[in-house]
């Protein structure tokens, strides 16, 4: 479904990504773990292409999005405003700081953008939204603004409006550090609903638990490389690398002196 | 107490029509400095470097040189150009190319100051840059340029005092009018200030008013 | 280039006169602001009648026109037997007037210092006195500076009302050209460049002061 191949990402003269390929099959829940810095979350924003990267691609579907390769040439070329627009609706994206937009309403948040640009007609649209506000547990808020909401409620109503472009891949990054931790709860159950229902999904979190139970397969990532991958009872318990079993004995161990 | 002020109680609707003409002009100049200010500053965020160039020598010429100059010299060089221009409009026309500087500095701030998360969550979404702008970025921009926005729009009332040194006729003019015939300068010019007051008073009362709610829904 | 040298090299020390006086009246109004706004800040935050009065001040120099402020003064104090010169009056007027001014940059100054500072510095068992000097106005003279220097180009641009009741600034100098040489364009040029130069090195100074006094910021 996802095909991530050899991207390349500055900052001015710090390489935060240096070639990181990546492959997530249809149906499959990916976690990506790993101390801060290690590019996690620009890996996540270059997928749609919310960050530009001077080498590789990235493929949704079948189909390129960001950069394609020109079949004459050979070389990178970038995709158009329109093209990156319509590609971006196949995928959807959850942000660590919510980003409702504040000015409208939560039921307006989640109809905007299937009304506008996927051209849904309003009556199904709102529908529909309705339907995703059951499906997260917030039925009773569509008329509240995004002020009046906790973060998990938010973060929620952010996971619907994302869900309300029928995305084939949905991207969540580092969703609840930003939470409570009362709140924290609310927002991974609507996460794991998402994957037994079959979602793709692309998940960067520090939530250590959430990663062992719902996760298809395990990418630890460290200094703009991927440095391990597997499935997640392999490796918790037995991880291959070093550097990986470290950063889980850490926290493994973070109550102990 | 009254018999000082006999000369404002019997001026006073010679003043009031003042304050219609000072209302007047600056209504007349308000509009067109909106609208140039808001494509300024539209300029000013997306233009081309070349453009955003010129804004930039445009908004330093402005902003550095008082009003009075620049209406003074206008008052005086618009009959040599040969343009047949009322006075009324010639004001119009400096005031509201002097405050759509002012203006464009502040939709830009709002524009800027909207959080990238914004601009990312919507194009997320797959919205274009027009459907972005317009019912995302723009919303939110005009609330929050609002309360200053007001705040310049009485500053320019107050600015229409000006063109009374040119010569022209508005509230400050008619105060000093009534002043020369009645000499008695502290209460009609108290009684102009009273009026001004009133009506920037209120102004700012509805800017403070803008700004509480702004904050509201953010 | 389209303008006329010879008039130009007479008409530049004529204006330098009357800027001479701008600078004046500008440099005074901003010192006696800095004092006087601090002034009506700290009663306005006293609470009280002090405040009110402090308050209904602001409010009043804020919503009426400079020029009619000016006009009062000068020709109230004349009509009242005690005649003020023209930059007698105008000095006054600007004060007056950017005095409210100032305090509301001061007020916002105060306000913006977090309540934390007063607390961290109390617990420490600082007395008033140490606690504003040392803790809370270094603060707050850091944070003022940028509103401060935009008040300052504002005073100067101000400055040329005071040609309505004939002070000699460089505005009622440039008035008095064009009307004798019938040359607007020039003056103009002229009046304009100086006026340029003077906000420019206002907006230096305050940028020069901003680097010097914000530390940590």
């Amino acid at each position: 479904m996802l095909a991530m191949t050899g991207v390349v990402k500055s900052f001015g003269t710090n390489q935060v990504l240096r070639g990181v390929s990546l492959s997530v099959a249809a149906g499959e829940a990916v976690v990506v773990i790993g101390p801060s810095g290690s590019g996690k979350t620009t890996l996540l924003r270059c997928i749609n292409l919310l960050e530009d990267y001077e080498q590789g691609t990235v493929t949704v579907d079948g189909m390129p999005i960001g950069y394609r390769i020109d079949p004459r040439g050979g070389q990178r070329v970038r995709m158009s405003e329109r093209e990156i627009a319509a590609a971006r609706e196949m995928i959807g994206i959850v942000f660590q700081s919510y980003n409702l937009f504040p000015h409208m309403t939560v039921l307006q948040n989640i109809v905007a953008a299937p009304i506008r640009v996927k051209g849904v007609p309003r009556a199904k649209a709102e529908a529909r939204a309705r339907d995703l506000l059951a499906l997260v547990g917030l039925s009773d808020k569509a008329q509240e603004y995004p002020v009046r909401l906790s973060g998990g409620q938010q973060q929620r109503v952010a996971i619907a409006r994302a869900l309300a472009m029928d995305p084939k891949l949905m991207l969540f990054d580092e969703v609840t550090s930003a939470l409570d931790p009362e709140l924290v709860g609310e927002v991974l159950a609507a996460m794991q609903q998402l994957a037994r229902d079959g979602m793709t999904m692309v998940v960067v979190t520090h939530e250590m638990s959430f990663a062992r139970d719902v996760a298809d397969r395990i990418v630890f990532m460290e200094g703009g490389v991927i440095v391990e991958e597997g499935q997640p009872e392999q490796m918790f318990a037995a991880p291959k690398t070093e550097r990986v079993r470290q950063f889980l004995k850490r926290y493994n161990d973070r109550y102990r002196i | 107490m009254m018999k000082t002020f006999a000369p404002l109680l019997h001026s006073y609707w010679y003043l009031f029509r003042g304050a219609g003409m000072t209302l007047l002009m600056a209504a007349a100049s308000v509009v067109p400095a909106t609208l140039l200010g808001g494509a300024l500053a539209l300029v000013h965020v997306f233009g081309r470097r070349t453009a955003r160039s010129a804004l930039q020598v445009y908004l330093f010429v402005v902003r550095g040189i008082p009003l009075l100059v620049l209406l003074t010299f206008v008052y005086y060089l618009l009959p040599l150009t040969g343009i047949d221009l009322p006075p009324f409009w010639g004001v119009v026309v400096v005031m509201s190319l002097y405050y759509a500087a002012f203006m464009s500095e502040v939709f830009r701030a709002g524009i800027e100051s909207l959080p990238q998360a914004q601009w990312d969550a919507a194009r997320s979404l797959g919205m274009q840059r027009h459907l972005l702008l317009r019912i995302i970025i723009f919303p939110q921009a005009l609330r929050l340029a609002a309360p200053p926005f007001v705040s310049l729009c009485a500053n320019l009332v107050k600015a229409t005092s000006l063109v009374s040194i040119v010569g022209l006729w508005e509230l400050t003019m008619a105060s000093r009018e009534v002043v020369e015939r009645t000499l008695a300068p502290f209460q009609i010019f108290l009684g102009a200030a009273l009026i001004y007051f009133c009506i920037c008073y209120t102004m700012a009362l509805y800017g403070r008013f803008l700004e509480r709610r702004s904050l509201v829904g953010h | 280039m389209p303008f006329d040298l010879h008039f130009i090299v007479r008409l530049i020390p004529a204006l330098l006169q009357g800027a001479e006086i701008t600078v004046a009246l500008a440099v005074l109004t901003v010192v006696i602001c800095l004092v006087w706004g601090l002034l009506v800040a700290l009663a306005q935050s006293r609470g009280g009648v002090l405040s009110w009065i402090a308050g209904g001040y602001i409010q009043a120099v804020r919503n009426t026109p400079l020029l009619i402020q000016l006009y009062i003064i000068y020709f109230g104090f004349a009509m009242a037997g005690f005649p003020l010169s023209g930059f007698l009056s105008g000095l006054l007027a600007l004060c007056i007037q950017n005095g409210g001014y100032v305090a509301e940059i001061y007020r916002g100054g105060l306000q913006s210092v977090s309540q934390r500072q007063y607390e961290a510095g109390r617990a420490l068992g600082m007395r008033r006195w140490t606690l504003y000097t040392v803790v809370i106005m270094p603060q707050v003279v850091a944070r003022v500076i940028p509103p401060m220097t935009n008040q300052a180009i504002s005073i100067i641009k101000d400055t040329s009302q005071v040609a309505a009741i004939a002070v000699m600034e460089m505005m009622k100098v440039a008035e008095v050209w064009v009307e004798s040489s019938a040359n607007t364009y020039d003056v103009f040029l002229g009046v304009a460049l100086i006026y340029l130069v003077l906000t420019s090195v206002a907006g230096l100074i305050g940028k020069v002061a901003e680097r010097q006094l914000a530390f940590a910021q």
